[in-house]
């Protein structure tokens, strides 16, 4: 239930941006789906950028705990914040990408 | 009529671009299929297996989480608690061994105690860090008691695990998963599955570390 009530919010707040975008912003439609496939470049960034983190985090615990012999818990990487920042780290490289075209 | 050559400007290679396209579509579908859909609960399931809870030696609550820094246990680790001490009132086996950091055994062992074990009864496993420390801690503990036969309680997603890590250590497992059917809502779900992505990762490591 609270799955489809979510889905259903976001569809219609997505449908009232777009006519809102469309009717008053000056927005074409045309170019939305360019838009989409900027998004999905962005995501593949986000993706990339977790994964990077989430390995060069576990080799850094797993390297400091070999050298060091104190003991860091890997679950550190296993945080929903790594996949905000992450988001975050992917989002500036897109529009620094974007930019220096 | 002059010729001047004609200079081209170098095609940008766009296959970067397409692949993270590709990359992000595959997130994308990743997260809706994980949020919107029982695929974490039908793994979280699956991984769970069957549990055998049958009369045994000990009952050991492996650890989890610890407790925070107010000494209140986490929600996993309060979960696996009270699965304990219910098997425990079940009377399922004589002794109740809780392991895990300092503090969460000890927040562990109040609240056992809170709720009728009674404190000869119970057993904690001196301060580990990790599956195999813990296995060889209750190894240690356990064998010399002639305490063979235990009923592990473990979370669902990590009983594959734990399970494989006592029985190298000299133990017959008897599986009490935790309850296997797991979250309902997207954001729960969600965790659960990258908590099973984690899991599985450490099992990777545990078998590239010849632990399992």
């Amino acid at each position: 239930m609270s799955s489809t009530t979510l889905v259903l919010i976001v569809a219609l707040t997505s449908l009232g941006a777009y006519l809102a975008a469309t009717r008053f912003a000056g927005l074409r439609r045309a170019d939305l789906r360019g838009a989409v496939m900027e998004t999905l470049e962005c995501l593949g960034l986000v993706v990339v950028f977790f994964l990077a983190n989430f390995a060069v985090g576990t080799a850094l615990i797993l390297g400091l705990r070999a050298l060091t012999g104190r003991f860091i818990s890997v679950y550190i990487v296993n945080d929903a914040t790594l996949a905000v920042l992450s988001l975050l780290q992917a989002l500036v490289f897109h529009r620094w990408r974007a930019r220096s075209k | 009529m002059d010729v001047h050559p004609i200079t081209h400007a170098p095609v940008p290679d766009r296959r970067p671009v397409r692949g993270l396209r590709l990359l992000g579509l595959a997130g994308l579908l990743l997260f809706a299929v994980a949020a919107f859909t029982p695929l974490a609960n039908r793994l979280n399931i699956w991984m769970a297996g069957l549990a055998t809870l049958e009369l045994a030696d000990a009952i050991v609550v492996l650890g989890r989480g610890g407790a925070d820094t107010d000494g209140v246990l986490t929600n996993r680790s309060l979960r696996r608690t009270l699965y304990g001490i219910g098997l425990y009132g079940d009377g399922l086996a004589p002794v109740l061994v809780l392991s895990g950091s300092a503090e969460e055994t000890h927040a562990r062992a109040s609240l056992a105690q809170g709720l009728g074990v009674p404190s000869g009864a119970i057993l904690r496993v001196a301060s580990t860090n990790t599956t195999k420390g813990e296995a060889a801690e209750l190894r240690r503990l356990l064998l010399p008691l002639g305490h063979r036969r235990i009923l592990l309680v473990a979370d669902p997603i990590d009983m594959p695990r734990a399970r494989a890590v006592m029985e190298r250590a000299g133990f017959t497992v008897l599986p009490a998963p935790t309850a296997a059917t797991g979250p309902s809502d997207p954001e729960s779900r969600l965790g659960l599955l990258r908590d099973i992505v984690s899991e599985l990762a450490g099992w990777m490591y545990y078998r590239l570390a010849g632990a399992l």
